[in-house]
């Protein structure tokens, strides 16, 4: 028995890692350690430090070497959130090592950022030191240790591959079917799931798009999850996936958080778990999928191929479009026992909706010098697409003679982008983290002002737009003759 | 210890249930001289369901006093006359109050608030590290762990360990917290509802879309055989009719709002000399108005039988409050044939009061003072409204129908472990 300190973000916040940390404490405890846990804020942990920069780390080593072993799990928020500079950087990653060599210190490398190891020689010389001195360093994917050997050089030998499942314990028993009637869902209809924090990188409006390609009967897809925070982009991507899924047949968007229980429920019910990730470090979920022995289609990155292989049995497949994803799709639907029916299929009764779309093609952009012209023509055409494809809308078509959509009062309005807050960045050394600080200290009263300026709008374009409907009904029924 | 009773409608049969696994109940505070609404409905329970044999554990914190949170109470395990098990845990106030007031004053005010924000506001008030380990290491041995009220840590942070056997009874109203995102996944999340009243339930509805597994009810309100109402005028002196306040002296109950009514009804009745005084009893600050001082009497902490009689001898009852998700007050009153007189704003009391014809609703503080007057001047009118008060508490809050309601909900969402006839949950090694 060891007294061990768990440092970690940590419930009730939400947040990954947090719930990853829990699954390591309650095998810790298993083992008859006795564990205290820190937290960077205020939480259910024993303690609490304010993590992110120097002085955090340095009361961290000050609190830490109390204890027999620590284990950090290791991400850039956590450690370097504070950070206003590369000394400050350099700062973390030495108290560090100054720890690792007072204490058997476990660094579980969530997230590395390689930009700033890239950039500074210092920082990289600070964090060789803390990973060679660790007693234990971890990573999920062998790329990740290939990545950050080519950054640090010799430590290599230091840094272990291990399962982010291998803590991993089911929340619920229960089996397929009565987790399916405990949500709600038909018995009969195959589960499609995409689960996790809403946002763009996870890119579940690309399981939409693959969904609507297969164009699956008896089947659906549920995307669950929230916003881990609010930000705008992650805002805006919500917002849109919303859109997507409300105007998509067959899909349904919960957005809502999730607790342990909630989420393996949904894992349980789910007969097939679609992770068609933009990036990724490595996938909980794909662990969680995995506990539950459900078929994963996951995008072609190295990182969860590797993970997905490292797992070893089980169903997978690997897509590397969105056609791709369709096409597993099928694949675990079909073998789930699922057909179309022969009528569908010989044209002799179509379907009310022709899902079968044609697929889009993928973005074809280069992110490193984007054609803006290009994406423009690539929007229109996804938009012509969307539009073909969406159903006829509640508001009135435009009377004959009536305005264009371009000379209608509110098309100034509409024309109006919303209103965003610039990102505190700049090419100039040293602006960013002045522009950072000033975005820090303002953001308590911009953020609402903002927020409620965009709602504002928002309402502005929707009453102008009701109005002129209204009005141009009014003005339709004055044309008519009278009865 | 043993659950054991009999059973015709959950099990089908008459065959003795043993009732093996522990229902867990987590107020934020629990014990002597705790002041609240939830924490005495689930002391109530607790008591009401140990003596049907459902074995009872009560997991809360240290804490008496809810201004403070200061660790009164001794950590560590005991037993109550009635068998039950108490856990406490220490509490934790250590986060910066900044936070929780800056935050705190942004919902209030209706501002859209980030959920980072949100998390930070639930986090920066009392915490329980210790309640959350021990559900998170022994959570899984409980039948069902029922928590309340909603905006506590303990309900909040707990309640998402083992979200599927949890139940949350929200004690909601309806204020700008139940809007927040945080609250409304707690919800959405939880094993089941146990809701006190329909107004409740249907705010619950429209604030989110709730787990299916949810039911009314209700919350026991022990109802006196008979009321000593002279011998608690005599005891305390108090010669003139009176209106009475029990509860929390505080701006969130409405209590700045009844002094100020009630001052203004004094006001008014100079001219006449007639009128009444105004009795509480509680806790909080009572501060009243400049010329109210000797018609406003504060009884400071009551006794049961003291407060039972109270109810009776008093002319009128008045709930100023809006916010009350059942108002055990309310219905005690009623209980002892007492008119009440409510703020009309409550969907909850004014319902009860809908539904029982036992009192007047008021809107603003010009109505509160009306409904004084008219309790001064007809108190034999006021009376006769309350006539059907108490049969409608016992016809929808008699203790045991709640319990039995409870305990019916809870054996079809959670049915208990059964172990042969004549063994005790010992002998089956669980519970």
């Amino acid at each position: 028995m060891m007294s061990v300190l768990l440092v970690t973000p940590f419930a009730p916040y939400r947040d990954g890692i947090a719930t990853y940390a829990a699954q390591e404490l309650r095998c810790l405890r298993a083992d008859s350690h006795a564990v205290d846990v820190l937290s960077p804020l205020p939480s259910a942990a024993h303690h609490h430090l304010p993590l992110g920069g120097v002085r955090g780390a340095a009361l961290l080593v000050k609190r830490a070497i109390r204890y027999e072993r620590v284990i950090i799990q290791f991400g850039p928020e956590l450690l370097f959130g504070r950070c206003r500079s590369a000394a400050d950087r350099v700062g973390v990653w030495t108290s560090l090592a100054v720890l690792a060599r007072a204490s058997k210190l476990d660094l579980r490398l969530h997230e590395v950022e390689y930009g700033p190891l890239a950039q500074n020689p210092a920082e990289r010389r600070a964090a060789r030191l803390a990973l060679r001195w660790a007693d234990r360093v971890t990573v999920h994917t062998e790329p990740e240790r290939n990545r950050l050997s080519e950054l640090l050089g010799s430590v290599t030998d230091r840094i272990e591959v291990v399962e982010h499942g291998h803590n991993f314990v089911p929340a619920v028993t229960c089996t397929g079917s009565e987790a399916k009637t405990e949500l709600g869902l038909p018995a009969d209809e195959f589960v499609f799931l995409s689960i996790g924090f809403l946002q763009h990188h996870k890119g579940f409006d690309r399981a939409v798009e693959a969904f609507t390609v297969a164009g699956l009967p008896r089947a659906k897809l549920h995307v669950v999850g929230s916003g881990r925070v609010d930000h705008p982009d992650i805002g805006r991507y919500v917002s849109s996936l919303e859109r997507i899924c409300a105007r998509t047949p067959a899909v349904e968007l919960h957005n809502r958080y999730v607790s342990d229980d909630q989420f393996d429920l949904w894992l349980t019910a789910a007969d097939a778990v679609v992770l068609p990730y933009r990036e990724i470090w490595s996938s909980g979920v794909v662990e969680r999928a995995r506990l539950f022995e459900k078929p994963i289609i996951a995008s072609d990155l190295e990182q969860l191929r590797h993970q997905l292989a490292l797992g070893g049995g089980g169903v997978w497949f690997t897509a590397a479009d969105v056609g791709e994803i369709a096409v597993a799709m099928e694949k675990v639907w079909s073998s789930a026992g699922y057909a179309r029916s022969p009528d569908a299929d010989s044209g002799a009764a179509p379907p009310a909706v022709d899902r079968r779309r044609p697929m889009h093609p993928l973005w074809d952009i280069d992110d490193e010098a984007p054609d803006r012209a290009a994406i423009q023509v690539q929007i229109a055409a996804r938009a012509r697409a969307a539009q073909d494809n969406e159903p006829q809308t509640l508001v009135a078509s435009p009377a004959a003679g009536a305005p264009s959509d371009g000379e209608r009062p509110s098309a100034g309005l509409r024309a109006l982008g919303p209103l965003v807050i610039p990102e505190p960045v700049s090419a100039r050394p040293g602006v960013t983290p002045v522009k950072q600080t000033v975005r820090r200290l303002t953001g308590w009263q911009l953020d609402p002002m903002n927020q409620r300026l965009a709602a504002l709008q928002q309402a502005t374009v929707d009453a102008v737009i009701e109005m002129e409907t209204r009005l141009e009904r009014l003005s339709e029924a004055l044309d008519e003759p009278a009865t | 210890m043993t659950g054991r009773r009999r059973s015709s409608n959950a099990f089908g049969s008459e065959d003795p249930v043993i009732r093996t696994g522990t229902v867990a109940l987590v107020p934020p505070r629990f014990g002597d001289g705790v002041i609240g609404g939830a924490e005495a409905v689930l002391a109530d329970v607790a008591r009401g369901l140990a003596a049907r044999d459902v074995p009872i554990e009560i997991l809360t914190t240290c804490a008496r006093d809810h201004f403070t949170w200061a660790n009164e109470f001794p950590a560590g395990s005991t037993r109550t006359a009635d068998g039950v098990v108490v856990r406490r845990f220490p509490t934790v106030l250590d986060a910066s109050s900044v936070d929780r007031d800056r935050i705190g004053n942004r919902i209030l005010a209706g501002e859209t608030i980030t959920i980072q924000d949100q998390q930070r506001w639930v986090n920066a008030s009392l915490r329980c590290p210790g309640l959350w380990h021990h559900v998170f290491d022994h959570g899984h041995r409980y039948r069902a762990l029922v928590f309340a009220p909603y905006m506590f840590w303990t309900t909040y942070a707990v309640s998402q360990i083992h979200s599927r056997r949890s139940v949350i009874m929200p004690c909601l109203h309806d204020e700008p917290p139940a809007r927040l995102d945080i609250f409304r996944t707690m919800f959405e999340g939880a094993g089941a509802l146990w809701f006190l009243t329909e107004p409740e339930q249907e705010l619950a509805l429209r604030l989110c879309n709730p787990p299916r597994r949810q039911e009314v009810v209700g919350a026991p309100v022990a109802v006196p055989a008979s009321y000593d109402a002279d011998g608690f005028r005599a005891r305390f002196g108090l010669t003139e009719p009176f209106v009475y306040y029990a509860g929390r002296r505080e701006w969130g109950k409405g209590w700045q709002d009844l002094l100020a009514a009630f001052a203004q009804f004094m006001l008014d009745r100079t001219v006449d000399g007639g009128g009444l005084r105004l009795v509480t009893s509680g806790v909080g600050v009572v501060e009243p108005p400049v010329g109210c001082e000797q018609a406003v009497i504060d009884l400071g902490l009551l006794s049961d039988s003291d407060r039972d009689g109270a109810m009776a001898a008093a002319a009128a009852y008045v709930q100023p409050s809006a916010l009350e998700s059942f108002s055990l007050t309310v219905l005690e009153a009623m209980a002892a044939g007492t008119p009440v007189v409510a703020n009309g704003d409550g969907a909850v009391v004014s319902r009860h009061l809908e539904r029982s014809g036992a009192g007047l609703v008021y809107h603003g503080l010009q109505e509160l003072v009306e409904c004084l007057h008219f309790v001064a001047d007809r108190p034999d009118a006021a009376r006769a409204l309350a006539a059907d008060g108490r049969r409608y508490v016992l016809a929808n809050y008699e203790p045991s129908l709640v319990f039995d309601r409870m305990i019916e909900s809870l054996d079809r969402w959670f049915p208990p472990d059964r172990a042969p006839a004549g063994q005790t949950a010992e002998q089956v090694g669980v519970g």
